[in-house]
């Protein structure tokens, strides 16, 4: 069989803890001491010796307000060798934290390092949507986070004017901790933004910071979806 | 707002922004040709010095990372970032150019431009078209240089030669490029030629064989196999005297070293490197992962050990991680270890390729798959589909835009309706669907026939109506479209990379998978689709097949989705 043609996709050895092979897909080179959590069942492949502990305990405490009660959506992985995770062909971004914080859409994580603080946030004020299930991961310290986004994001600086950037919460991807945030909703009635619903409303976004959008509205958890 | 400079003019850059971190953009393209856009780092003399600041599509940063190269975004074919600041005292005068890989000439050149954006607003604008240019496969667009103080100048000069004469015009030298083979590195001098410039790191020169690989490896903190000391007699005296025909070596091989093409295999029989002798607590070298020998040390490393230099992923730096971003003393960078927390540059870096677009254009594509408009440019409302804001700044207002009694007949008739909101006011709005790719069109007078689903967003000075196509064996007896003329942009989405073909008398479509097409083209159902729906056992048999015709200069666009 003539391999030539799909040779080009092997994986280039590692030179970070993480990186993006192709678009979509997240390598973590793994060792054994740096644990990393990982959305449950974004696992694709891996060599080497790596273990898989579905919802510790630890977690459990953690995560106890996650909006659904169920327990958060995170296994802790640990060993040696290759980590590959993908979410459904959604693009991956890499970020690295030095002494950074950031806050991230919960359906939009993919992985980070175990030992960054983090914890999870109901989203103030969004608590009437609660079907929609936002909440968010507030990460913090010095390490890797990988996130995921519907198509290429864009990362908007929020300090640059006077005015509020306001954004579809269902395009979210992540913001830094500390711009001040509030829902806003458009109470005309003839207003149609959304969804088509007729329901209005958008997050506000004030101070100094970014926040990162997807040019995406499909909010879907798909790997929640599947279970 | 942005001026506009005409070929020869010069100014100095503190009179057009105080910034000093630049985002330097170029945009050219010509159809059917490709060009590569480079950054040329010279010395108060013009010669290209040092090549490590020969900013390429191999090398797409300097060792301090005050040039890097950033790729396609914004509109802009290819963009840079300069850190003024932090460029060494050596280079004094960057030359950005276009050069035509393959087939071309400067002529065929459409309208572009290169423009230097600071604090998010872009300063400087020198536009350029095809017909300055004659025959000439590269041309030198701008300079940035020191003179006193950083200035710009808008050059566009034309040059003859391609890539390699224009470096050789810097007094640069081309080795054997394009090919990922390992004689470059290893024949233009002796094996001790690998001695970096800067001398700091400990030097260690590969016997011949090793060639590709090596080149990263001086760069490294790895510390030297001491067996190989002897060898390396780099002769650090020499190598800053004559650096170029060495160091061009390096770069291009280490550039060309592609993962999985062998580039690395060099490694294992070549010098017994081994794994570092540095304080590697529980390293452990596993064999396992025999294919992939040499990072595999990297799993084994010990979290505990990370700073101590004693991971060694000798041929990790392939075109990911370019050989510059591991040089240690340079900024204090963390050097290139396998596992560990290396390579973190904070989030402001991380970030800084999905930065916003700069400012300036009623229209702006951010990516492939989000396009901004600015609604205070003209003062004109835009039409948008209902939902695909994704986010807004400044005082932007949504309003219902209903389709009219008549409107919501006709679209309830023929599926052509569009759900439409209306953006007033100021401000930037972010308009995206799905991921789906957008692609802003520019009418001036001319018409085009979209399909209505496919339609994101569109200035209010279009005027548009519903089309009808008749032919037999469409179900329901007719096909449906938009056609939207006038003055202004509108922008179209696809799924998927979409192809525009021109219109030739045989250009067939499926009807599903056809999103767009210019209105002077003419359609006809064609009647090959019998034929095609048998060929075809178990096709649904519904769709149709449309032929275009027109005059040349016609287009349609087809995107591999069939709805």
């Amino acid at each position: 069989m003539h391999q030539q043609s799909i040779a080009g996709f092997a994986p280039s050895p590692p030179a970070a803890r993480m990186e993006c092979h192709g678009s979509s897909m997240l390598k973590v080179a793994m060792a054994t001491g740096q644990d990393l959590f990982a959305r449950t069942g974004s696992m694709v492949a891996y060599e080497g010796f790596v273990q898989y502990e579905p919802n510790p305990p630890a977690i459990r405490r953690m995560a106890s307000q996650w909006l659904t009660g169920e327990g958060a959506p995170l296994m802790r992985c640990h060993g040696d060798g290759l980590l590959y995770l993908a979410d459904y062909g959604a693009d991956v971004v890499v970020l690295h934290l030095s002494e950074d914080s950031l806050s991230v859409n919960g359906t939009n994580i993919l992985a980070f390092d175990a030992h960054l603080d983090w914890g999870v946030e109901r989203v103030k004020g969004m608590a009437k949507f609660a079907g929609q299930g936002l909440f968010n991961v507030a990460i913090s310290g010095t390490g890797w986070v990988a996130l995921t986004s519907r198509g290429t994001p864009v990362v908007v600086d929020c300090g640059r004017g006077e005015d509020e950037t306001y954004v579809d919460p269902d395009a979210l991807v992540a913001w830094s901790s500390g711009l001040k945030m509030k829902g806003k909703r458009s109470f005309k009635a003839s207003s149609m933004i959304g969804r088509g619903s007729g329901e209005a409303y958008q997050l506000g976004f004030s101070g100094q910071g970014f926040v990162v959008v997807q040019p995406s509205e499909d909010s879907a958890d798909r790997l929640r979806a599947r279970g | 707002m942005a001026r506009e400079f005409q070929r020869g003019h010069k100014a100095r850059l503190s009179d057009l922004t105080a910034g000093t971190d630049l985002y330097v953009g170029v945009r050219i393209d010509a159809p059917g040709v490709t060009f590569d856009i480079s950054c040329f780092g010279l010395d108060a003399e013009e010669r290209l010095s040092d090549d490590r600041y020969f900013i390429f599509y191999n090398q797409p940063k300097s060792p301090e990372e005050s040039i890097q190269q950033l790729g396609e975004q914004a509109g802009d074919t290819e963009s840079f970032r300069v850190t003024l600041d932090l460029v060494p005292e050596a280079v004094r005068h960057l030359s950005f150019t276009a050069t035509i890989d393959g087939d071309g000439q400067m002529s065929q050149v459409g309208p572009g431009y290169i423009r230097i954006v600071a604090g998010g607003e872009e300063v400087v604008r020198y536009p350029f078209t095809g017909a300055e240019f004659s025959t000439e496969r590269a041309v030198m667009l701008g300079d940035i240089y020191y003179k006193n103080a950083w200035r710009f100048a808008a050059v566009g000069q034309g040059f003859d030669g391609g890539l390699d004469a224009l470096l050789q015009n810097f007094g640069g030298e081309v080795l054997e490029d394009e090919e990922p083979e390992p004689e470059p590195a290893a024949q233009p001098a002796a094996p001790p030629a690998f001695a970096p410039p800067s001398g700091p790191p400990p030097v260690f020169a590969p016997p011949p064989g090793a060639a590709a690989p090596a080149p990263p490896a001086p760069q490294q903190q790895t510390p030297p196999p001491p067996p190989q000391q002897p060898t390396p007699a780099p002769q650090p005296a020499q190598a800053p005297a004559a650096p170029l025909p060495h160091h061009a070596a390096p770069t291009l091989a280490a550039g060309l070293a592609v993962p999985g093409q062998g580039g690395h295999q060099p490694v294992t029989p070549g010098p017994p490197q081994p794994p570092p002798s540095a304080p590697t607590a529980g390293h452990a070298p596993q064999v396992p992962h025999a294919p992939q020998a040499p990072p595999a040390p990297s799993f084994g490393g010990s979290f505990a050990a990370p700073a101590s230099g004693g991971f060694a992923p000798p041929a990790a730096p392939g075109p990911t991680a370019p050989p510059g971003a591991h040089t240690p003393p340079v900024a204090g960078q963390q050097p290139g270890y396998g596992v560990p927390q290396a390579g973190g540059q904070g989030l402001a870096v991380t970030l800084e390729k999905y930065r916003e677009a700069p400012n300036g254009q009623r229209w702006t594509q951010q990516n492939a798959q989000l396009v901004r408009v600015d609604l205070g440019v003209d003062g004109q409302p835009v039409l948008a589909k209902q939902g695909s804001m994704v986010l807004y700044q400044g005082k932007a207002e949504f309003g219902y835009k209903g389709a009219g009694i008549r409107g919501r007949i006709v679209g309830n008739a023929t599926g052509q309706e569009m759900q439409l909101m209306r953006c007033s006011g100021s401000g930037q709005v972010f308009f995206a669907e799905e991921a789906a790719y957008v692609h802003p069109l520019e009418l001036q007078g001319d018409a085009i026939c979209v399909s209505a689903e496919n339609v994101l967003a569109f200035d209010e000075s279009l005027q548009y109506e519903v089309r009808r196509i008749e032919g037999h064996g469409i179900p329901g007896g007719a096909l449906f479209t938009m056609q939207f003329h006038g003055t202004g942009t509108i922008i179209v989405k696809t799924r998927g990379t979409p192809v525009v073909l021109p219109v030739t008398p045989s250009t067939y479509a499926d009807a599903q998978a056809v999103i767009a097409w210019s209105a002077a083209a003419q359609v006809i159902v064609s009647s090959q689709v019998r034929l095609r729906r048998q060929a075809y056992p178990g096709h649904s048999g519904e769709s149709v097949n449309l032929q275009f015709r027109g005059a040349p200069g016609n287009f349609i666009v087809v995107q591999p989705y069939e709805v």
